[in-house]
């Protein structure tokens, strides 16, 4: 194996977010200062600073280019770089948000930058993998940092659940993963996926196919499908809600990049044998159970983030929708997919920013019947919310309503019949989702306020709750445009 | 009697993988059956090596040196994983002086 010398230029993005977080590391160590909310500069910065070179490099690559990195272990494309900069936007915000929060609820704990962009370093790997010990160090980089986050506030008990709740679930689901893998790689003898798909056809199939069950079992527990969902709801509203934010957005997309690798770059294709006998046709069964189950348990919801929660599974499962498309050879899939992500994620940041804005000091206000009233007294955060709702309910003119119209329509190009079927699904319950948003909408238009609003402000908060609010009508409007960056 | 020697060059591929399906579903059925955390954990760690054992044995069939090296990351990212969970655990024990899974319903519809 032997490294082009200008391979690190491209895993520029891995290599800033990896270097400012251990940076971070050690600053905390060595701060001095009373106010730890002060290391969310060096954050933002390192987020924007990836983002940034995600950006150049993306335009540094042609449409439909791609160039292997350090022997197949990763993959530099404009897919890879799109997903890239969009992570590391999620990841700054969510080191903009954070002070905030830490100060109305004191928990100004200084690991939280750190851990924050380390755990993005791993998001970042999975967003290029092309090789089984990438994807599975990214899973797990990734993954490690955000049980740390859920468990920061070590005296909550609430929180300490949540995270020994999300530990074991995902520590169990790593076992399949690595299971699944070594399956996989005692069919073909190779570890590197590009190497993986040229030996599918001669590969032993029995090892191959319950492999990659295996491995679609471990991924449903990363995006929390429902059967593999139940740690979702507990870990979401017991983590603080900037890292809940981040665990809603960034992790969700991170295991999707990584799906849309492993699942429909490496072993999908519709020439492939078990491709599409093998895991599209479960996949779609669980999209099916996912978004129905999760969006007839977020109707019951009366706390905001469990809503918002369950509302996030609902939308994993749309997403598992577009990667069977992609695996069964939909040509705009991919496209689609990006399309949703980012709408998704930014939509669900947004949402987030305006949960922590409107809880006051010592009180999250999480319940519905604590909004009521807020559009009198903070009609811009109402607007924000109402946005990002509309968008997560998939109305018109926003991104979330473009995000599933792709979506279902790359699943009508695959031209197959379960697609078909999971698309009807699809559809009918996102109708029933305006539902339980519009629930929180009335609430905040319609009652009257119950007691005084206390919001913790901050600029960085301001600021993420018109970012994403602006974007995601950007988006519904201008759909094309956005679009074109799945490559 | 057969000496000791022949009996270990009996002992062929297949035997690992058969070790590694069984030391698997071992830790699955840990998992899903015991409620203390400490013994989940440890039923996941037999999950992670039942894979590495696999992987390992596959790797000397294919004679691909990845599998190796591959071993080496995942023995390092469970090392890492681990010590978070304990911390988790220890954190759990202090504020509520059990660790049984059960009993952690405070997060609840």
């Amino acid at each position: 194996m032997n490294f082009a010398t200008g391979d690190a230029l491209y895993i520029a993005p891995i290599l800033i977010l990896a270097l400012a977080g251990l940076l971070l590391v050690l600053a905390e160590a060595f701060y001095t200062g009373k106010d730890r909310t002060a290391l969310a500069g060096l954050a933002v910065a390192g987020g924007v600073a990836a983002a940034v070179a995600s950006i150049a490099l993306y335009r540094h690559l042609d449409p439909g280019q791609h160039r292997y990195l350090y022997g197949e272990m990763l993959v530099a494309d404009r897919t890879g770089y799109a997903l890239s900069a969009l992570l590391s936007v999620v990841i700054a915000l969510a080191a903009l948000v954070a002070p905030a929060h830490m100060r109305a609820h004191d928990w100004a704990i200084g690991e939280y930058f750190g851990i924050l962009l380390l755990a993005g370093t791993g998001m970042l790997m999975l967003a290029h993998a092309s090789h089984l010990a990438t994807v599975f160090l990214g899973v797990e980089t990734m993954s490690i940092g955000v049980y740390v986050m859920t468990a920061l506030r070590r005296r909550s008990r609430r929180g300490n659940e949540a995270a020994m709740k999300y530990f074991l679930m995902g520590a169990f689901a790593t076992g399949f993963l690595l299971y699944g893998m070594a399956l996989v790689y005692g069919a073909t003898g190779t570890t590197s996926l590009v190497a993986v798909r040229e030996r599918l056809a001669s590969g032993n199939l029995a090892l191959l196919t319950v492999g990659t069950f295996l491995m679609v079992a471990a991924f449903a527990f990363k995006v929390a499908a429902v059967p593999f969902h139940m740690w979702a709801p507990d870990a979401y509203e017991g983590a603080p809600t900037p890292v809940t934010a981040f665990m809603a957005a960034a992790v969700k997309v991170a295991a999707v990049a990584a799906m849309i690798r492993v699942f429909g770059q490496f072993l999908g294709g519709e020439k492939l044998p078990y491709g599409t006998l093998g895991w599209a046709s479960p996949m779609v069964v669980l999209a099916a159970i996912t978004i129905t189950v999760g969006n007839i348990a977020a109707i019951r919801q009366d706390n905001v983030k469990r809503m918002l929660a369950y509302s996030s599974i609902s939308h994993g499962g749309v997403l598992l929708v577009g990667l069977c498309a992609m695996g069964l050879g939909s040509p705009s899939g991919q496209s689609a997919l990006v399309y949703y992500l980012i709408a998704y994620a930014l939509t669900t940041m947004g949402a987030f920013a305006v949960v922590s804005y409107v809880g006051s000091k010592q009180n999250e206000r999480l319940g519905i019947d604590d909004w009521a009233g807020l559009a009198s007294k903070h009609p811009a955060a109402a607007l924000a919310m109402t946005v990002c709702l509309l968008s997560l309910g998939g109305m018109p003119p926003t991104g979330g309503f473009f995000a599933k119209w792709y979506v279902f329509k790359s699943a009508m190009d695959a031209q197959d019949q379960q697609l078909l079927w999971v698309t009807i699904i699809g559809v009918v319950n996102s109708a029933v989702s305006i539902f339980y948003y519009l629930k929180l909408v009335t609430a905040m238009y319609f009652k009257d306020a119950t007691g005084e609003f206390t919001p913790s402000r901050s600029a960085g908060l301001t600021f993420t709750m018109a970012l994403c609010a602006v974007v995601v009508l950007a988006m519904g409007l201008f759909p094309t445009t956005w679009l074109g960056f799945g490559g | 009697m057969p000496n000791l020697s022949t009996v270990f060059s009996e002992v062929g591929y297949a035997h690992f993988l058969v070790l590694g399906a069984v030391l698997f579903a071992i830790g699955v059925g840990g998992v899903l059956l015991r409620r203390n955390a400490l013994i989940i954990m440890m039923s996941i760690e037999l999950m992670l090596n039942a894979g590495n054992l696999t992987i390992l044995t596959f790797a000397r069939m294919h004679g691909d040196l990845g599998g190796h090296s591959f071993a080496m990351i995942v023995m390092a990212v469970a090392a890492a994983e681990v010590a978070v969970g304990l911390a988790i655990v220890v954190a759990i024990f202090r504020g509520r002086r059990h660790v049984d899974v059960d009993r952690m319903n405070l997060l609840k519809h």
